[in-house]
């Protein structure tokens, strides 16, 4: 087994009398999906959040690449290696998706302070920006208005803006929410591709495309750890089943 | 370099209706000079820095999305740096102008960092409390005349002197074209660019590794600077500075004028000053000749036209001009 990219290591977080996130610990290894699930208020958003800086854990590390990042800001983890996408599309509403990728590109480049050069209409902008949305196929919408997309595209611009500073980490936050059973395989498909070069970490509550994706799944429940292991280990395992699948079944 | 001049040619072509207000002001006092209208040369410069005032708060306001209610007080520290450099002797107004940037970019960058840590309502009362605070701070300054402000003369520019008619119009106008220059190229600059996107969605450009804060810090130092300039030639046309230059109400003033014109464009606070002051200078008149009795009251019908134009005229003045000329181009 290689090297872990993402390594959580007793990681704790409360909220006045609310435990959150209580003694997590789990990593994520180069070229594996890794899907968290839990039913909701288990506190997965809030572990991604630790993950990605916007939130510090009370107690714990968090390790990427083996450096400690715990103490980072946002940005700077950004820069490190994490991409993000949220549970509510988290896009520039108010410009086309070329602009989007646009600033992307030039954000990666570490050219986004300069105040001589053009942006959106400077030709290796747009070639970078071009080659962003192409990883998820919309380069053919490339003028159209965020707020004139429909939702499932918004997503998948969201994934390809991610993917922008080409991060060894991916945090996916419910990335098939909303979205139609087509799209959704779509999606599932796309995500799947991503493997190759990206570790994932993928928060999801659509059953079917967790177990097509994760290579591992860790279940969280009030903030803990209650089970982990590949996904036919904890497809089997009762325990998962009584606290998590089997209410799945009736909250559908 | 030629990357440089083919992007001042595109951004002159993108914002033509820019380049027609500042050809417009340039040959303005052709027209005052024939029609022997000299008054109406001091309304032009008194629009050309207001409108100047309102661009640098654009930057902030309309393309940063930053609600900054204390402009006013950087128009003032721009109008106190002639007045006292005067006071201690110093008459050449390229150091007044010096020692207006240096100093508001310095406000700039304390007031920023104080208030740009909050957004909202927060951001818009610590802008107001700073600006109140600056405005109080030199209403006790008996030193520089207090409540009664001080008399200066205009200041010195080498052999241009601004007491022989028009100097000081072109040196405004000179100054105007620079600053529109320069916001042209901020605007569509990779950091222009970068601050719409903050206002747009300013957790999606931290997930990009971008600090937000360093680009709204900067915009706001630059738009600050700006003000200043204003203040500064404001002064010396003025031969006059009291705290009344910076009250609140100017700050006021400023958003008013930069609504009217166009929220979030290059030429539209120049045309939201236009506006502003000549229906300032000709509504009580023009009340003064339909109902006398009430010309006192003209901001009654001045109320309501401002507030009609910002309902219905969404995209402000230079929307309402870009709509009726793609019409016009359309049939």
């Amino acid at each position: 087994m290689s090297s872990p990219i993402l390594q959580l290591d007793g990681v704790m977080k409360s909220y006045d009398a609310l435990l959150a996130t209580n003694n997590v610990s789990l990593d994520v290894v180069a070229g594996e999906i890794h899907a968290l699930i839990g039913p909701n208020g288990a506190g997965k958003t809030t572990l991604i959040k630790q993950i990605y800086g916007s939130e510090r854990p009370d107690s714990g590390r968090i390790l990427l690449n083996g450096e400690n990042i715990t103490s980072l800001s946002v940005p700077k983890r950004v820069r490190k290696g994490i991409g993000r996408s949220f549970q509510i599309s988290n896009v520039l509403t108010d410009f086309t998706m070329r602009e989007n990728a646009i600033i992307a590109a030039q954000a990666q480049r570490q050219e986004a302070f300069q105040f001589f050069l053009p942006a959106f209409d400077d030709a290796s902008l747009i070639e970078d920006a071009m080659v962003i949305l192409d990883a998820v196929g919309l380069t053919s919408k490339a003028d159209i208005l965020v707020s004139e997309l429909a939702h499932g595209e918004r997503r998948l611009l969201e994934l390809a803006l991610a993917m922008a500073g080409e991060p060894c980490l991916l945090l996916l936050d419910e990335p098939m929410a909303g979205a139609g059973p087509q799209e959704s395989q779509h999606m599932t498909d796309i995500i799947s591709a991503l493997r190759a070069r990206h570790g994932i970490l993928l928060i999801e509550h659509d059953m079917d495309a967790v177990f097509a994706l994760a290579d591992r799944i860790t279940v969280l429940v009030e903030g803990a750890v209650i089970a982990h292991g590949t996904s036919a280990e904890i497809s089997q395992n009762p325990a998962v089943r009584e606290a998590y699948l089997g209410r799945e079944d009736e909250a559908c | 370099m030629t990357r440089f001049f083919s992007l001042i040619g595109r951004g002159l072509l993108q914002h033509r209706a820019m380049m027609y207000l500042l050809v417009g002001f340039a040959l303005f006092p052709l027209y005052t000079g024939f029609a022997d209208l000299p008054f109406w040369n001091d309304v032009a410069i008194r629009i050309m820095l207001l409108g100047m005032a309102a661009m640098g708060l654009n930057l902030v306001l309309g393309y940063g999305g930053m609600v900054s209610f204390g402009h006013a007080a950087f128009f003032g520290i721009g109008a106190y740096c002639v007045g006292i450099s005067s006071y201690y002797d110093i008459f050449n107004g390229w150091i007044h102008i010096g020692f207006s940037l240096v100093t508001c970019g310095l406000m700039g960058v304390i007031i920023g960092l104080l208030s740009l840590r909050t957004s909202g309502i927060y951001f818009i009362m610590i802008t107001l409390a700073f600006a109140q605070m600056l405005f109080f701070a030199f209403v006790s300054l008996e030193t520089f005349g207090g409540d009664d402000g001080m008399s200066i003369d205009r200041a010195e520019f080498g052999l241009i002197d601004l007491y022989e008619p028009l100097r000081l119009y072109f040196l405004v106008w000179a100054a105007l074209v620079i600053v529109s220059l320069l916001l042209m190229f901020i605007v569509h600059s990779r950091f222009g660019v970068t601050l719409r996107a903050i206002k747009s969605n300013e957790s999606r450009v931290e997930a990009m590794g971008l600090t937000p804060l360093k680009f709204k810090i900067t915009a706001y130092v630059i738009s600050a600077m700006i003000c200043g300039l204003a203040g500064t030639l404001f002064a010396s046309w003025q031969e006059y500075v009291s705290p009344d230059i910076m009250h609140w109400t100017r700050s006021g003033e400023l958003m008013i004028i930069i609504i009217l014109g166009g929220l979030g464009t290059l030429a539209g606070p120049l045309l939201g000053a236009i506006a502003f002051l000549l229906l300032e200078e000709f509504l009580p008149e023009l009340i003064q000749a339909i109902a006398p009795d009430y010309a006192e009251n003209w901001m009654i019908v001045f109320g309501p036209i401002l507030i009609a134009i910002v309902m219905f005229g969404r995209g402000g003045l230079l929307g309402l001009l870009i709509k009726l000329f793609q019409r016009k181009g359309a049939s």
